[in-house]
């Protein structure tokens, strides 16, 4: 039987652009994926935008990066900051920070739950934008496929609502102004701490009863997805959500897994360097760690396929996301598959959920969100790394005369969708998706299904190039 | 759960007093949404964050439709939106053709278009195996459409993308195909604004448009009409000529905390908006009347600077946290 071959261009219900060529040929008697190239298509440059610009405006510039993790970039960008600066926040203000950025954590992971993922499996509403469907094997009954529908559309209010608590101190969301280096701008009332108790709880009780059951309904079904889309079990974490004002104690801890097993390894951001062989950029620049990047960008490129690097940790790929933090940190311990990011992504909104409820209890109305000692540093070279909803997220920069000199950004997208490096690694995403079974190689939705489960974030992935006289004529 | 056509004229007919949409006009409507070749509705993304659509999907208005889910169900045909749709690949590609041939169709777009490169650093889909960049969809459809609402500051006007310089070269929609473009610009677009927008189009409503392309009854006025001022410190409950108990303005974020932040680069009163409390209603009380019940919830609400998103000058290369200088 002649391999086939399926481009699935654009894959939908991601933010960005992304092309998934796959190769599909009969292996011990299973029609399944033999080669595959995720192909980032969206260059967004955005580092070149922050040269020059008063350091303080970084939250503000970098938010823009990503509509669905903005927080997650303005809380990399005021950590950068202040610890060039040296000079802590109040206690309020950390706290403040981690209840927006915790919002938007429950927005995303609703928004993929429903929006993005849940449509790769049941058939949905019967009207565009959800129509046509696929082709594909339809194992949710009736009674249950008008159950998760319905939740759907419930679920489309309920990620609102995580927007809406969020913006009781964040002003708006999408994009709010209220981070800033040395705080928080919004002080705390008691009728926005009520509120926010009250929406969260709302929200609280939508994972209990409907987020976390249908998850377990679904993988429950789709039980096979949990041998299909493992990967090379490389989980990393930068950690996320202080816990105390010297920022070394997180909810979420930092830490290495290898091949999905062994001790958790210690992040050294000194072992990350990013591959440029299939990307398109100049050779010239490959291998080098974000501190000192450069990346020319060259297009066409013979051997290129991605606008994405490879970000390689001592040479070697890793996957990021919940379940790379939920494994790190001894949450969850199921497994490693489609189906088992799917969970864990369900399981970490619960976490973090209830974290929030003991954060929200630790702060009076009225606290003080600003350090009045605040100074912008004038020179410096310095870093602040986090975790977005979709994985470990680092902000490299340097400031000269009080500018910004340089700015460089890793997103987790960039590590999990990466293309193959010079060593022929295949990136995280690619190597989850040799194998998988696809039985229809004109309608691939169980590759959909792998590639969903990494929440692909092409808008994030694609701006980190420090594109450096990229200028064409 | 799904909103009727019924339900969608109310909502209407409760705004229309606000957005001037007259009696004529909701039969119009009615009519509109009835009619079997009723235009479709594509939303491309380019060089954007999502913003936008993640903003429309917020849609905070007070009446039926109250959220998005209404909205698609019931009264918009959103044939191709690339973060919401089902379909990937040749099926969503093919729908998008289909319509793209009929003509019948308004076209929104969110995020500005990378030039550089022959468009290259954005690539939308394949079609018959052929790469087709945001650039030449962007010429494409733009020619075809019936009319192009603009979602955000990015394709509006080029917004932060095309600031400084960027490799990738963005340019707004206007910039590339020199066509008319009616601009929601925000970074990101206010929901009710931008389906608003689509309302206009559907019923064949004229918008007014100011220098920029923006609608005057959104960026230039208030809900309540023409009157009121339309720079966001001219109508700012911190600017003490607007509210004489306004405490004395703000020298430090130290002590911003109900103040007026013009010292610390406070862009409002070079911006022109009408945010004032249209942004994330959380409904606190449903007693208070509509305009008060989200009073809080825009960027001065929490102390924050406004930032002029919505302006054809943002983000300009001076510091957000300057005195902003004209």
């Amino acid at each position: 039987m002649p391999i086939l071959l399926a481009a699935i261009d654009p894959v939908t219900r991601i933010e960005g652009h992304l092309k998934v060529d796959i190769e599909v040929d009969t292996v011990g008697g299973v029609q399944q994926v033999t080669g595959v190239r995720t192909c980032g298509t969206l260059f967004r440059g955005f580092e070149k935008v922050l040269e020059g610009r008063d350091p303080r405006d970084a939250p503000l510039i970098t938010s823009r990066i990503c509509g669905v993790c903005p927080t997650s970039h303005a809380q990399a960008a005021v950590l950068a900051l202040e610890s060039a600066s040296g000079r802590g926040v109040p206690g309020p203000a950390r706290i403040l920070r981690n209840l927006v950025h915790g919002a938007c954590y429950l927005e995303s992971h609703l928004l993929h739950f429903y929006l993005l993922s849940l449509p790769d499996y049941i058939q949905g509403l019967g009207m565009p934008p959800w129509t046509p469907g696929f082709e594909m094997d339809r194992r949710v009954d009736k009674a249950t496929s008008d159950l998760l529908t319905a939740h759907y559309l419930e679920a489309i209010g309920m990620r609102r609502r995580c927007h809406e608590i969020g913006a009781l101190f964040g002003g708006k969301l999408p994009h709010t102004s209220s981070f800033i280096a040395g705080g928080f701008t919004a002080v705390p009332s008691q009728p926005n701490l009520d509120a926010f108790a009250t929406g969260l709880d709302e929200i609280l009780n939508f994972i209990n009863t409907r987020y976390l059951p249908d998850v377990e309904r679904l993988s429950s079904i789709y039980s096979d997805y949990f041998f299909i889309g493992r990967g090379y079990g490389n989980l990393l974490s930068y950690g996320v959500f202080e816990l105390d004002n010297t920022n070394m104690t997180k909810l979420v801890k930092a830490g290495r897994i290898v091949n999905g097993a062994g001790a958790v390894q210690p992040v050294n951001a000194a072992a990350i360097t990013e591959d440029v062989t299939h990307s398109w950029y100049r050779d010239a620049d490959n291998n080098l760690n974000p501190s000192v990047g450069e990346s020319n960008a060259e297009y066409p490129k013979s051997e290129a396929y991605s606008w994405l690097k490879s970000p390689r940790y001592s040479g070697v790929p890793y996957e990021c996301g919940p379940l790379a933090r939920m494994w790190v940190n001894g949450d969850y311990t199921n497994g490693i598959s489609a189906m088992d990011r799917i969970r864990a992504r369900a399981y970490e909104a619960l976490k973090i959920a209830t974290a929030m409820k003991s954060w929200h209890s630790q702060i009076l109305a009225g606290d003080s969100t600003y350090n009045e000692d605040w100074l912008t540093p004038q020179s410096a070279t310095t870093m602040g790394l986090t975790e977005a909803p979709r994985g470990a997220l680092g902000h490299w920069l340097q400031i000269a005369d009080g500018k910004i000199a340089r700015y460089q950004v890793i997103t987790p997208t960039c590590w999990t969708i990466s293309p193959a490096d010079g060593a022929n690694q295949p990136g995280p995403l690619e190597q989850a998706l040799f194998g998988t079974p696809v039985a229809n190689v004109s309608h691939p939705v169980e590759a959909l299904r792998v590639i969903h489960s990494v929440d692909p974030c092409l808008d994030c992935a694609t701006h980190v190039m420090y594109a450096r006289d990229a200028q064409t004529r | 759960m799904t909103l009727s056509r019924r339900s969608f004229l109310e909502y209407c007919g409760l705004s229309a007093a606000i957005i001037g949409l007259s009696s004529s006009k909701l039969g119009f409507l009615a009519e509109a949404l009835a009619a079997p070749n009723a235009p479709s509705v594509i939303w491309l993304h380019g060089s954007s964050c999502t913003g936008d659509s993640i903003s429309l999907l917020n849609r905070i208005a007070d009446a039926f439709p109250t959220s998005v889910a209404d909205v698609l169900t019931g009264a918009v045909n959103l044939v191709f939106h690339g973060t919401l749709m089902t379909p990937a690949g040749d099926a969503a590609v093919s729908e998008l053709k289909r319509v793209y041939d009929s003509g019948n169709y308004v076209l929104v777009l969110e995020g500005g278009v990378p030039t550089a490169f022959h468009g290259g650093p954005c690539i939308v889909y394949s079609l018959n195996g052929v790469e087709t960049t945001y650039m030449q969809a962007v010429q494409d459809m733009s020619a075809k459409a019936l009319s192009i609402v603009c979602a955000g500051t990015c394709s509006s006007f080029g917004g932060i993308p095309a600031s400084g310089s960027n490799p990738t070269r963005v340019r707004s929609i206007h910039e590339l195909t020199g066509r008319t473009t009616i601009n929601i610009s925000g970074c990101p677009a206010n929901p009710d604004w931008v389906i608003w927008a689509i309302v206009q189009l559907l019923t064949a409503t004229p918008v007014t448009l100011d220098a920029d392309g923006r609608p005057t009854a959104l960026y230039a006025t208030r809900l309540s009409g023409a009157t009121t001022p339309a720079l966001v410190h001219d109508k700012c409950p911190r600017n003490n000529l607007v509210n004489v108990n306004a405490p004395p303005e703000a020298t430090s974020f130290t002590n911003c905390d109900g103040r007026c932040t013009m010292q610390l680069g406070c862009r409002g009163p070079f911006t022109k908006s009408r945010c004032d409390g249209q942004w994330n209603t959380t409904a606190t009380d449903p007693n208070n009347p509509p305009n008060m019940r989200w009073r809080n919830n825009w960027c001065i609400g929490v102390n924050a600077n406004c930032i002029g998103c919505v302006e054809k000058t943002f983000p300009g290369p001076q510091s957000f946290y300057e005195p902003y200088v004209v």
